[in-house]
């Protein structure tokens, strides 16, 4: 009996000095979610955004942090499922108490997320939902970072009838958010010039046999093929193709910017010619040279969208600190005003949140699968 | 039986190392050589890690179970795995049903306490949703016996109900609550007749590729369903108050008409509050239902279908009530799903989804009500309990997965029939 | 249409329907002997085509494959056969057999958390990357002229091969060897061949490891063919090797065989005439038809019930 007094203090001193400390650590650390696929089919893409933000808030808190506050991340797995995005976007809300998101990828886990966030007021930017509905629901704190589907559809419908003169064009699509998306805004551009498509038809994500479509393909004797999807079906079915003897043009939008599409392709010299969509090459930018560099010191090649999801974490950090605030609502605000400094060059947003300028251009594969700038 | 036999560690050995060698083999060469590129880069500790960890669990293992101590919890693992049935003894209440009151005040309390979190608000309307799926499927399989791959078809057609009719038809959530229920029942007994010839696992591979069916339809549609972009799904009012920030229906928000400050949670909790009413009225649905003649008849039918129809059970309308019964619980969450989450799209109702609801069915014991609430919060809520795990999430989630079901293969929960006593006795 | 994209769409079904084969036999026997779905038998074949791109590396850092292809090729695919079949013994002695005599859906759940388990085993281990092999088998077989002809490469042409040449060891061990008759009577009553003297634990393990080896052929086979694999692969390719050996009668090996080569050429075929979008859609309301009129499959003995 005589001993619990002293029980009772030390137990008290101890919470009294453990919620000392996290009251200090609160004040020191703003909590950023990156959200995306770490898990399931689409982990790969998640890994990218992990690695660009993960760079990012080293590279942000060795330069003193966020006026002398630092930057945490906290991974949030939704592996592109809109049941668990709305979960760890609540989760993120509430338990992690988080100031910014980036993320999520796949466009339809950004959509029912991005509704949490903004009633949260917590400003969410997408480096990589390409959907025109992401911005376009009017919501205020949402942002983006990548260009549109519709924006890339014009850039590459123009690109098959103006520049390739092709005559006979089949439209594939995944039947994803994202694939058909593009496919879509592809096609009506190529209908705007007048251009009718062949075959417009989606294949099941997970497969890799698409023989019976190239033969089909092949059998219409198209001379252009555009894909809207990503990279792990675009290898087999342009190799399909290019097995079969179909010469076509393969055309697709940025699912494929990654090295491992000619790993997809089972071998380098299978997607040469290939063509795609992207946004200038980062990895060309003065300003993103040095992180480049710092990327490849850690043994890691920043492709896809990494370097959007750094630029990402760049532009959330601009915005906390230009606007004073971490209302989502006021960062917006900031952000549709002032241009960000960013590893991908000025970007500037528009009153929707997508970024002013789509700056997309026409890349092509060679046989060392690498891709560079169509001059 | 005191005598005490001295342990064979010799044996124990040569089986460690056994298995030692097998791991060794296993993990060698997945987790010792990463490919990159084309070339292998040698990480040699982890499956020697691994190996070693293994060595050791199956010395520890071999030992244990040659103690007595051991011996009987092997003997107590064998007689669980070999079933029986258990009847209610008298007429007095078992602890199940002593808990019910503290299940129903704690329920309703529960929204409230959670009412600041508003993450694990959401993750226990997620599991409820799941109990209501588990409640329903749990006709179909526990008691009726029939093996049903595909629920999650009737799932998907109820959130599909609830964000098509807003959007084409301008039906609320109320309406489209019955709506789905009626038209899950109709199409549980569309599927039902031509499967009504098969048995076993042929009518779960017939409701899978009706489910793939449903999957595509909703997919390729794109002009009515909006295909893989999803559509968008309302929540649900009271008497014309809306729970969002500001009207979106043409309502009036319910913190303008009360004149409380906004907060996100009062949608979450007033779905919780309508979901939960909804659940527990299920319960006693289904507990009343196995005491009627229907209920009966399924759990018969499972039993012995020739005797049955021998006896003179209508097997086809009895199959047909299970798996129309069945399909309406699942409209109904559907229903719940689309205005929890707020938007539907193909990918929420993947195979996976089917296999959950089958999971929390068999690890609550294939027929036990009790059972099927506790093992779809456990198999819902663990996955959020494991997100601490990062990347490792999933992987734990299988690893307990097995590990349940080697702990125990007829369920959580022991069924206990009903017993039937004759008026009056 | 044209004579020779008709026959072209009947060569495409012809190697999807082998592979298909290959690996719905996984499922159909260990259906047929111990009565569950294997869902983690998707999961086993994704493993193999891992283990033939790590075991090909190492080959070829060893210089086997600059001397001589053809060897690197037959011992990359014994070793693969080797170390999947240990998985697929594995996975059985792990998950399935603490779990005999329990009901018959405990095995399934069990089944369905193992393939999780593989899936992000792989994953974490191998990384979420695509990953490839290189194509060391060139060359292609073309009847016809300069645009109308028909094309088989020498994998594909492996493929079907290789395929039939497996099926035919295989019906030959279940019908003629000691083994095979073990498996057959554990098969008819597991009760009986135990009392009879048949370690039946044993036997059952035996199953797993040769649906596993069939898995690993066609496993190592794809990775040839389609040169990239990732973690994920098992799921969709395992759903329809399923769909096929239910097509042909679970339980029955030239069924498994049957009703691969039947939902290949239909899914090609629809996919060539008709449409790309709805040929699973076909390739499931074929499945139906089938069960309608003929309940136990295509080649399934009818279910006796007993009274």
């Amino acid at each position: 009996m005589n001993r619990s007094p002293f029980k009772k203090t030390l137990f008290a001193s101890v919470l009294c000095a453990s919620m000392a400390l996290s009251g200090v650590a609160m004040a020191e650390v703003l909590k950023i979610s990156v959200a995306g696929p770490h898990t399931g089919a689409y982990a790969a893409f998640g890994e990218q955004l992990w690695r660009g933000a993960e760079q990012a808030a080293k590279d942000i808190n060795a330069a003193g942090g966020i006026n002398g506050k630092m930057l945490e991340l906290v991974k949030s797995d939704d592996a592109c499922e809109p049941k668990q995005a709305v979960a760890v976007a609540n989760r993120a809300v509430d338990a992690d108490k988080v100031v910014g998101v980036v993320g999520h990828f796949c466009s339809s886990s950004t959509m029912p997320a991005s509704e949490i966030y903004a009633d949260a007021d917590i400003l969410t930017i997408t480096p990589a939902s390409t959907n025109p509905q992401v911005t376009e629901r009017g919501l205020p704190t949402m942002m983006r970072m990548c260009g549109r589907d519709d924006q890339q559809g014009i850039v590459a419908g123009d690109y098959i009838v103006k520049k390739l003169g092709s005559k006979r064009v089949a439209i594939i699509h995944d039947k994803d958010t994202y694939g058909q998306g593009l496919a879509d805004a592809t096609r009506a551009q190529l209908r705007k010039n007048g251009l009718t498509e062949v075959l417009y038809e989606g294949l099941t994500r997970g497969e890799k046999d698409f023989n019976a479509l190239v033969t089909k393909i092949r059998s219409l004797n198209t001379d252009a093929v555009y894909f809207g999807g990503l990279h792990t079906e675009a290898g087999p079915l342009v190799r399909q193709m290019r097995e079969q003897g179909v010469n076509a043009v393969f055309i697709s939008g940025d699912g494929i910017v990654s090295e491992d599409f000619a790993t997809a392709a089972g071998g380098n010299n299978f997607v040469k010619g290939v063509q795609m969509t992207f946004g200038a090459d980062p990895r060309k930018n003065a300003a993103g040279k040095a992180v480049i560099e710092k990327f490849r010191a850690a043994n890691y090649e920043p492709e896809g969208y990494t370097l959007y999801s750094y630029a990402s974490m760049q532009v959330l950090a601009a915005a906390l600190k230009g606007s004073g605030s971490t209302s989502g609502a006021k960062m917006a605000a900031w952000l549709k005003k002032n241009p960000v400094d960013t590893v991908m060059g000025s970007k500037a947003f528009d009153a929707k949140g997508d970024l002013q300028v789509s700056d997309y251009v026409m890349y092509s594969w060679d046989d060392k699968g690498k891709y560079a700038e169509v001059q | 039986m005191t005598q005490t036999r001295g342990i064979d560690y010799g044996h124990a050995v040569r089986d460690a190392v056994l298995a030692g060698m097998v791991a060794l083999l296993v993990f060698g060469p997945i987790t010792g050589l990463q490919l990159s590129g084309y070339e292998v880069v040698a990480r040699m500790q982890w499956p020697l890690l691994f190996a070693g960890i293994v060595t050791l669990g199956r010395f520890c293992m071999a030992v244990w179970v040659q103690t007595e101590a051991g011996e009987r919890s092997l003997a107590r693992m064998r007689a669980k795995r070999s079933g029986g049935v258990t009847v209610a003894e008298g007429k007095g209440k078992n602890w199940q049903q002593k808990l019910v009151p503290f299940a129903l005040i704690g329920g309703l309390a529960l929204p409230f306490i959670l009412m600041d979190n508003r993450y694990w608000l959401t993750v226990v309307l997620l599991a409820l949703i799941y109990v209501l799926l588990g409640l329903g499927l749990n006709i179909v399989v526990g008691l009726a016996g029939l093996l049903d791959l595909g629920y999650a078809a009737f799932y998907a057609v109820g959130a599909y109900v609830l964000a098509m009719g807003a959007q084409y038809w301008d039906m609320g959530f109320w309406g489209a609550l019955v709506l789905a229920m009626v038209f899950g029942a109709l199409l549980g007994m569309l599927l039902g007749f031509p499967v009504l010839r098969m048995h076993g696992d042929y009518l779960a591979i017939v409701t899978l590729g009706f489910h793939e069916i449903i999957r595509l339809i909703l997919t390729n549609w794109v002009s009515f369903t909006g295909g893989p972009n999803g559509a968008s799904a309302p929540l649900p009012t009271l008497f014309g108050l809306e729970f969002s920030r500001r009207a979106k229906q043409g309502g009036q928000p319910f913190h303008e008409f009360f004149g409380i400050d906004y907060s996100a949670s009062y949608q979450y909790m007033f779905v919780y509050l309508i979901l939960f009413l909804f659940v527990v009225a299920a319960i006693v649905f289904c507990v009343r239902l196995r005491q009627m003649p229907m209920g009966r008849a399924w759990e018969a039918l499972r039993e012995d279908e020739i005797a049955c129809r021998s006896l003179g059970i209508n097997h086809v309308t009895v199959k047909l009530s299970a798996f129309m019964m069945g399909a309406m619980f699942a409209g109904a969450a559907g229903v719940f799903f689309a205005t929890y989450q707020g938007f539907v799209n193909p990918t929420s109702f993947t195979f996976i989804e089917s296999a959950m609801i089958l999971a929390i069915v068999v690890l609550g014991g294939l027929g036990s009500i009790t059972g099927v609430v506790i093992a779809a919060l456990v198999l819902i809520m663990l996955p959020e309990v494991l997100r601490d795990f990062a990347s490792y999430r999933v992987l734990a989630f299988g690893i307990v997965m097995v590990l349940m079901m080697i702990w125990r293969p007829r369920g959580l929960m022991h069924i206990v029939r009903p017993r039937f006593t004759e008026k009056g006795a | 249409m044209d004579w020779h994209i008709f026959a072209q769409q009947l060569v495409n079904g012809l190697v999807l329907g082998s592979i298909y084969g290959l690996i719905a036999i996984g499922y159909t026997m260990v259906y047929g002997i111990i009565g569950m779905i294997n869902f983690a038998h998707g999961d086993i074949y994704m493993v193999s085509a891992y283990l033939t791109a790590i075991f090909l590396a190492i080959l070829t850092m060893l210089g086997v494959t600059a001397v001589s292809v053809p060897l690197a090729l037959v011992v990359v695919m014994l070793l693969t056969i080797m170390f999947t079949a240990l998985y697929g013994w594995t996975v059985e002695r792990v998950a399935y057999r603490p779990l005999r005599g329990s009901t018959r859906l405990a095995p399934l759940i069990s089944a369905i958390g193992m393939s999780l388990v593989l899936q992000n085993y792989v994953q974490i281990s191998q990384g979420a990357r695509n990953q490839g092999i290189p194509s060391l088998i060139e060359g292609t077989l073309r009847v016809g002229g300069e645009s109308a002809y028909v094309q088989i490469t020498t994998v594909q042409l492996l493929i079907v091969v290789v395929s039939f040449v497996a099926m035919g060891i295989l019906t030959y061990i279940i019908h003629k060897t000691s083994l095979g008759r073990q498996c057959r009577a554990t098969q008819q009553d597991r009760k009986m061949a135990n009392i009879l003297g048949i370690n039946t634990d044993r036997v059952i393990s035996m199953v797993f490891l040769i649906g596993a080896a069939m898995a690993a052929i066609a496993g190592a086979l794809v990775s040839f063919n389609y040169g990239s694999f990732d973690f994920y692969i098992g799921f969709v390719t395992g759903i329809k090797a399923f769909t096929a050996a239910v097509l042909g009668g679970i339980g029955s090996l030239p069924g498994a065989m049957l009703g691969g080569l039947i939902l290949g050429l239909s899914e090609s075929l629809f996919s060539g005439l008709i449409n790309t979008d709805y040929k699973d859609v076909f390739a499931f309301a074929l499945l139906v038809l089938v069960l309608i009129f003929r309940p136990s499959g295509l080649l399934g003995k009818p279910e006796v019930e007993k009274v």
